[in-house]
């Protein structure tokens, strides 16, 4: 549970460091990481799923919701929620993913930056990941559904104990 | 195309027969030729990268003709007459009634000179004749695209390399609509 839950966090925040660091010879600033989000619009433009806002939307809000969600599993809070929001957007992710590759689209994968291509390899990579994450998560809800339990049997009346 | 001093340069490597390519040239690169290109803010590199695809039967001659028409300073339109009529000569084999199109004589004559000895799959009927002993020669400026591409690594057309004030940026590929890769230029172009 906990190398999963910090895999997972591991693996948001390095793809959300690849998409916003700036690109090759530029220095760290608010240009150079737009510059680096406008790449990333590139990648998910060739997708061809969405409308040219809806691609500067995702593009924008996409990374930083990673990075995001990277610290909320590192920190453990609200396990079971974070790996859900987890599952369900690899999920998104993944069908994405299969979609594209069974129309014969052949673009870059946009999983970790740029220039990596979506093939087999990305599809086999990413499905292991959403099994990862759907693992993290029922195991998180079965342990909070224990401790849930175990508060109530440890809260309730001596009486409604014995039962 | 463009000027060669230009901050950005874009090296596309495309197939003429392969359908992202046309598309990406036609709703992307026309207007990035319109207002980028001409306006000597991007270097726009085409670079030939025929697929090994059965279907694409023309592609190889395609390249030929493109080729023979950047040797005498006409790609431009060559190249644009080749993805205007795509499905027509896709349909017929008959590169040649296209590039004729945008040509004078004079130029025609010159380009037909290289392309004549090199042609495989266009059919007999359309082919120009082959002047006695030339060899082809267009075929080593498309393998050295080729071996370019390799070297990306190239696995699927179209194919973007964009080097940005001398930095290489990593390659992407597939459709990218104007908006978008505009959105791009600009942001690399205001650093």
């Amino acid at each position: 549970m906990l190398v999963g839950r910090i895999a997972l966090a591991v693996i948001f925040l390095a793809a959300a460091y690849a998409k916003l660091k700036p690109q090759t010879g530029m220095p760290w600033s608010v240009a150079s990481v737009k510059t680096s989000l406008a790449m990333f619009a590139m990648q998910v433009d060739s997708y061809r799923m969405l409308s040219v806002s809806g691609v500067r939307w995702v593009s924008h809000l996409l990374p930083p919701f990673e990075l995001f969600l990277g610290l909320w599993l590192l920190s453990g809070i609200a396990l079971p929620f974070s790996s859900l929001v987890t599952t369900l957007l690899i999920g998104g992710f993944f069908s994405v993913m299969v979609r594209t590759y069974a129309l014969g689209l052949e673009v870059s994968c946009g999983c970790f930056g740029p220039g990596e291509q979506l093939g087999a390899k990305t599809l086999i990579r990413d499905g292991s990941l959403l099994a990862l994450s759907l693992a993290v998560t029922i195991g998180a809800f079965l342990i909070q559904r224990s401790r849930d339990r175990a508060e109530i049997s440890v809260g309730a009346p001596a009486s409604q104990r014995a039962d | 195309m463009g000027n060669p001093n230009a901050p950005i340069v874009m090296e596309v490597f495309s197939d003429y027969m392969c359908p992202q390519c046309r598309n990406f040239y036609m709703n992307s690169l026309v207007y990035m030729i319109q207002d980028y290109v001409s306006a000597g803010k991007v270097y726009l590199v085409h670079r030939d990268f025929p697929l090994p695809i059965a279907q694409h039967k023309y592609n190889w001659d395609a390249a030929r003709w493109g080729t023979a028409a950047a040797r005498i300073g006409k790609f431009e339109e060559v190249d644009r007459a080749l993805y205007d009529n795509e499905p027509a000569w896709e349909a017929d084999g008959d590169i040649q009634k296209v590039v004729a199109a945008v040509l004078t004589p004079a130029e025609m004559k010159r380009v037909q000179k290289q392309v004549a000895p090199c042609l495989t799959q266009t059919p007999a009927n359309l082919r120009p004749p082959a002047p006695a002993g030339q060899s082809c020669s267009l075929d080593a400026f498309i393998n050295q695209d080729m071996a370019l591409g390799k070297a990306v690594p190239v696995q699927a057309t179209p194919t973007y390399v964009i080097t940005s004030k001398g930095n290489r940026l990593p390659a992407g590929s597939g459709f990218v609509s104007w908006p978008i890769m505009k959105q791009f230029i600009d942001s690399l172009l205001s650093q």
